[in-house]
């Protein structure tokens, strides 16, 4: 139902340490998102991509598909960057329009390229994490990390709960097909509302139950979760932090002395 | 269907064929690795009181009554579920709401930081939406400046004597304004290369304006239909609800 949740199930790195997996996707992302430049962006984008799709086996054309997820706001905000419209035309092109320039400056152009770059590389980031490390072992390294528990525990249900609601709002919404609920627009946004309003509902008295199934269970305020162990490998922790030393000197070497 | 909702659903289409059409969007979560780093921490520094104030509340409401923290969890899910929902749009293509200031309505501002930054971790990890570094940006619009402005006109209507509808709908198209606003402050303070920081907002809100008005109104539309629903249907669950928002 959730496409990248079903994925990293079956990612070939699901089974490493969640630990190493997770410092790794955060310091790279850091170092990208500090260094601001385009070939550290490009060094990231090709490592993560590599080896999310090579190592952890995801589909080419599934991943690419997924680069184009934040598309739509990408070529927004970069057209914002990048296009002026002013009374004096700027250095790289202008297309006049009456007394007004439609233009852009080279410092923005370069200035959008970059950050383009830094974006993409910092999705790839990302998406090696999400594409190989499932919710409940994230989740594990935060215990770790000693976030608040309270904040874990919800986390934990919530993900659970998820999974109901969006089953329930599937089977709503077919049987609202079922009954030409979606015929034209205005049908079609009564239905949408009718399914949030029993959805919730649904959602209440799902909860209540849950309550009561877990109370039975003898619950005392703490979920008590049985974690796979998967211990870190040497080989791999040298590895990344092998990687991690290299791009930051690449970072700083490409920030002060280039 | 009584008389006055079809009235409403009859403006409802009528103002959403005046904004024609919806391009594929989602609510407007700032993408990953979008803000320099300096503003991450900024703006993950500036919603630490606000999750600090929302963990507090929650941690009272639960030592008060255990039981409500599935209810608490459930309604995280419906966010998160709501959220990810196409909502029906005049083109066919896909758009989803934010649906924060439901949330803010039904659960309080409060509640709502905490539920809303595990959501936007979650979708961030799960569909891809928002991002980890960007991830104080996008609770800062989305979880705290979105939801206490809807909470706030939703309150400021009913006390004024507002009919409720107006209220709700009110309440929840200026919060996902008010959210578009902030975030396209966030870019603009942060990427303003040829001109100055209001160039820069002035240009972000001409660019995002198409696609999230219209998104703006669906919104206010559905979540009135929502709360219509909910008010005929389920006034045991809203109490239940309730209960959230009464222990701050």
């Amino acid at each position: 139902m959730i496409t990248i949740d079903k994925l990293c199930y079956h990612s070939g790195l699901r089974y490493e340490n969640a630990g190493e997996k997770f410092a790794f996707a955060v310091v790279t992302l850091m170092i990208c998102v500090m260094s601001r430049s385009m070939a550290v962006a490009a060094v990231v984008l090709a490592v993560m991509g590599g080896l999310t799709v090579w190592k952890g086996k995801i589909p080419l054309i599934r991943y690419l598909r997924f680069l184009t997820v934040p598309l739509a706001f990408l070529v927004l905000s970069t057209a914002a960057i990048m296009f002026n419209i002013s009374k004096t035309p700027l250095d790289l092109f202008a297309v006049s329009l009456g007394e007004w320039y439609l233009t852009a400056g080279s410092h923005s152009f370069f200035y959008a390229l970059q950050l383009i770059f830094t974006a993409l590389a910092a999705v790839s980031c990302l998406y090696f994490l999400s594409f190989t490390t499932p919710m409940p072992d994230i989740l594990e390294v935060l215990r770790k990390l000693h976030c608040p528990k309270l904040l874990i525990e919800m986390m934990l249900l919530i993900y659970r709960f998820i999974f109901i609601l969006l089953d329930t709002a599937s089977a709503i919404s077919t049987s609202q097909d079922c009954r030409l609920g979606n015929r034209n627009y205005r049908t079609a946004l009564r239905s949408f509302g009718m399914l949030g309003s029993v959805l919730m509902i649904r959602a209440v008295n799902r909860s209540n139950r849950l309550y009561d199934a877990m109370e039975t269970r003898c619950y005392d305020g703490t979920i008590r979760v049985l974690s796979e162990s998967h211990p870190p490998k040497r080989k791999v922790v040298a590895l990344i932090i092998g990687f991690e030393l290299l791009l930051f000197a690449f970072a700083l070497w490409r920030r002060f002395f280039s | 269907m009584s008389k006055r909702q079809k009235k409403i659903i009859t403006a409802a289409v009528v103002l959403a064929l005046m904004f024609g059409i919806v391009p594929n969007v989602s609510a407007m979560h700032i993408m990953e690795g979008y803000l320099p780093g300096g503003f991450c921490i900024a703006w993950g520094v500036l919603c630490i009181p606000f999750l600090a104030a929302g963990l507090f509340s929650i941690q009272k409401t639960i030592r008060r009554n255990r039981k409500l923290i599935t209810l608490l969890a459930m309604s995280g899910a419906f966010i998160f579920v709501i959220s990810s929902l196409k909502i029906p749009s005049v083109t066919g293509s896909c758009s989803h709401m934010t649906g924060t200031g439901l949330g803010a309505i039904l659960f309080g501002p409060c509640a709502v930081s905490i539920l809303g930054i595990i959501v936007l971790l979650f979708q961030a990890i799960l569909l891809a939406h928002g991002g980890l570094t960007t991830l104080g940006a996008n609770v800062f619009s989305m979880a705290i400046a979105g939801p206490f402005v809807s909470w706030g006109i939703y309150r400021l209507c009913s006390k004024a004597g507002v009919n409720k509808r107006v209220c709700v709908f009110l309440a929840a198209m200026i919060g996902d304004l008010f959210t578009y606003c902030v975030t396209a402050v966030q870019m603009a303070l942060a990427h303003h290369a040829d001109t100055t920081v209001a160039g820069a907002l002035g240009k972000f809100l001409v660019v995002f304006a198409p696609t999230q008005l219209p998104l703006a109104v669906i919104e206010g539309i559905i979540t009135v239909v929502i709360v219509m629903g909910l008010e005929s249907y389920a006034k045991p669950e809203l109490r239940a609800v309730g209960f959230i928002k009464e222990a701050k």
